[in-house]
């Protein structure tokens, strides 16, 4: 079988610097793929050479299994950073030019944004705007959905109104790949491709992507006190209620804090995807 | 204030186009008035014709540049001459008074011609009237208004804001809305994109091209005695040069001030250049030359060539072919550009390069 979207030792340099490092990739029908990695890692150049925007300087890729073309693109559905909306016309404009661009002859606006017809796109929220500019990217049916950074700058509700309508997308059958640096929405994904300076440093299912790794919980009265004496340290501490929670071995972290004549349980507990995560891209980005 | 004064000076000398503008604006107005913004023509191309066409050639000293003497010529060969802009005054010997045409489209030359004839006539009276009288007689715009021929020559201006700035302004403004990444990952031809920008202007500046023609009839008397297809082709190859610098523009430009900026400098000196204020022969020989790789130029020309003196399509060739070039040479590498943005595969390897991926089976 054809993958609808795939990446093979994809490569792109911008003069000496390599924005995206031989990079394999793929989406099937029905899965939702994350592409997971910090601002700059080469996630929306990646996409953007999927695309057929950009041309790869070495490698391939292929969009429902040929090149990046006009009849491939009428299969996909984008919702870029952008959101790719007209400002200056209204929700029932936007919506009539490209159900137009994509040949359907009749069709009508989704109740979601229905009820803003004819107000000016520049004019509604920005987690309407994401509503409106999902609709639009699902109006033709699409086999392949790509989004970047779908719910950046929305609020948890509207958030998890996207996520409702990607899963139930991919269950009817599209593929979606999605991009993020969200954990929590990373962690809806079906398989994970993390990647660090334009390279795939991990890439599997969310327990994959984990791993066997462990971090360390401390239990502690004084937890203002040994986040800093840890964090002083040089450690990368997460605060979870009076919890903390660091990367290393219980023996050396029980060192630090009898170091520092500071008290607490500390015990080895499995990682999360966030983590994880900062364990991956610091290996693999020793600077 | 000296942290902002060093701040602002840091992104001044950075941002290389205002700088362009700060240095480029003042040395263009500087050449331009002290060399272009001259009313005074100082050689007037002349036609003497009849029986007495070499007599008379004789006694003509400048401003008169007497291009041709054609003793069995008569009025129809300087009214031909005055047409198509061979000539700005044309004497015709060999009747009493002499008559001495003149093309009313060049204001400033007949204005020079009736001075330097009144003094001549005064210099013949003081040494004892040896030359016949002359009978000055303005041809196309007889009452010499300027409106006449402003207004023909401000339809190419209004194209060329329309075309130029709107134009350019248009396309970056879809780029820094980030909508023209959604235009090309949408089943669209690169021509569908492109024509479908273009032709919307293309027709707002016809709807503007006609409106101001009408309303130069309507209110300034302005007449329209030559054909409505030349015009009408002659405007559409200038828009087409226009809207091709504007595309052109935009595809150079990050956002809406830095295309602002280069229309700006493509169109101030096209008002200043290219006949359309200054006339191009009064212009010194040191800067007439950009008057002539501008394109409205040569709409200036075939817009008072038409409206005013009813100049047919074959003596308008020289201009039309040049917008024909321009407007081929312009849109044709526009729309590459433009084309590359939107469909960077269009620029793609090798067919060996690709490998469709597949999942093992």
């Amino acid at each position: 079988m054809q993958y609808l979207v795939g990446a093979r030792s994809a490569t792109i340099r911008f003069g000496d610097f390599t924005a995206v490092d031989r990079v394999d990739l793929e989406v099937g029908s029905g899965e939702v793929v994350g592409l997971l990695g910090a601002n700059g890692a080469g996630k929306t150049t990646l996409i953007r050479m999927l695309l057929g925007l950009l041309i790869p300087t070495r490698g391939s890729v292929s969009l429902f299994g040929g090149r990046p073309s006009r009849a491939t693109r009428r299969r996909l559905g984008y919702v870029p950073q952008s959101l790719g909306l007209y400002d200056d016309l209204t929700v029932g404009e936007n919506w009539a030019f490209t159900t137009a661009a994509f040949g359907i002859a009749e069709s009508t606006l989704p109740e979601s944004v229905a009820g803003y017809r004819h107000e000016l796109v520049g004019d509604l929220s920005l987690g309407l705007k994401r509503r409106l500019a999902f609709a639009v990217a699902f109006s033709h049916d699409p086999g392949l959905l790509v989004l970047d950074e779908p719910t950046s700058g929305v609020g948890p509700l509207s958030s998890s109104h996207l996520w409702e309508d990607i899963r139930a997308s991919a269950e009817r059958g599209t593929g979606v790949l999605v991009t993020t640096h969200n954990m929590e929405e990373a962690e809806q994904c079906d398989r994970l491709v993390v990647m660090a300076e334009g390279r795939v440093v991990a890439a599997g299912t969310l327990g994959q992507v984990i791993g066997d790794r462990h971090v360390v919980q401390v239990d502690c009265a004084d937890w203002r006190g040994v986040f800093a004496a840890l964090d002083g340290d040089g450690l990368i501490v997460q605060v979870h209620g009076s919890r903390l929670r660091v990367p290393g071995t219980p023996e050396h972290v029980a060192g630090l804090l009898h170091r520092h004549d500071l008290g607490g349980d500390v015990s080895a507990v499995p990682a999360n995807l966030e983590e994880a995560f900062v364990d991956i891209v610091t290996k693999a980005s020793p600077r | 204030m000296r942290a902002m004064v060093i701040k602002e000076f840091r992104q001044l000398l950075r941002d290389k186009r205002t700088l362009g503008l700060l240095v480029g604006l003042p040395v263009i107005l500087l050449v331009v008035f002290g060399y272009a913004a001259n009313f005074n023509v100082s050689k007037i191309p002349t036609v003497v014709v009849g029986p007495e066409a070499a007599e008379s050639a004789a006694q003509l000293h400048a401003p008169f540049d007497v291009t041709e003497v054609d003793p069995v010529g008569n009025r129809a060969t300087v009214e031909s001459r005055l047409q198509d802009g061979k000539a700005a005054v044309g004497i015709v010997t060999g009747q009493n008074p002499v008559t001495a045409l003149m093309d009313g489209t060049q204001l400033f030359a007949v204005q020079a011609a009736k001075g330097a004839f009144a003094r001549m006539a005064q210099a013949d009276v003081a040494t004892g009237g040896k030359i016949p009288v002359i009978a000055p007689e303005v041809l196309y715009n007889p009452d010499l208004k300027t409106s006449w021929i402003m207004i023909p020559g401000l339809t190419g201006l209004i194209l060329l804001f329309i075309g130029t700035l709107i134009t350019s302004l248009g396309i970056v403004r879809e780029r820094q809305a980030g909508t023209i990444e959604q235009l090309a990952v949408m089943p669209f031809r690169p021509w569908d994109v492109i024509f479908g920008k273009i032709l919307p202007y293309l027709l707002l500046a016809s709807l503007d091209l006609i409106a101001i023609v009408l309303l130069g009839m309507g209110l300034f008397g302005v007449p329209f005695v030559g054909s409505v297809v030349t015009f009408g082709i002659g405007a559409l190859l200038f828009l087409l040069v226009t809207l091709g610098m504007g595309v052109l523009i935009s595809t150079v430009s990050q956002n809406q001030g830095q295309a602002i900026q280069l229309a700006i400098m493509f169109v101030v000196p096209q008002i200043l250049l290219s006949g359309l204020i200054f006339p191009v022969g009064a212009m010194a020989a040191g800067v007439r030359w950009i008057a002539y790789v501008l394109p409205l130029t040569y709409f200036v020309d075939i817009s008072r060539g038409v409206m005013l003196k009813a100049e047919p399509i074959a003596g308008l060739w020289v201009p039309l072919v040049v917008l024909l070039g321009m407007a081929g040479a312009v849109l044709g590498l526009a729309v590459l550009r433009f084309r590359r943005d939107l469909a960077p595969s269009a620029r793609h390897r090798g067919e060996d390069d690709f490998e469709p991926v597949a999942a093992a089976a």
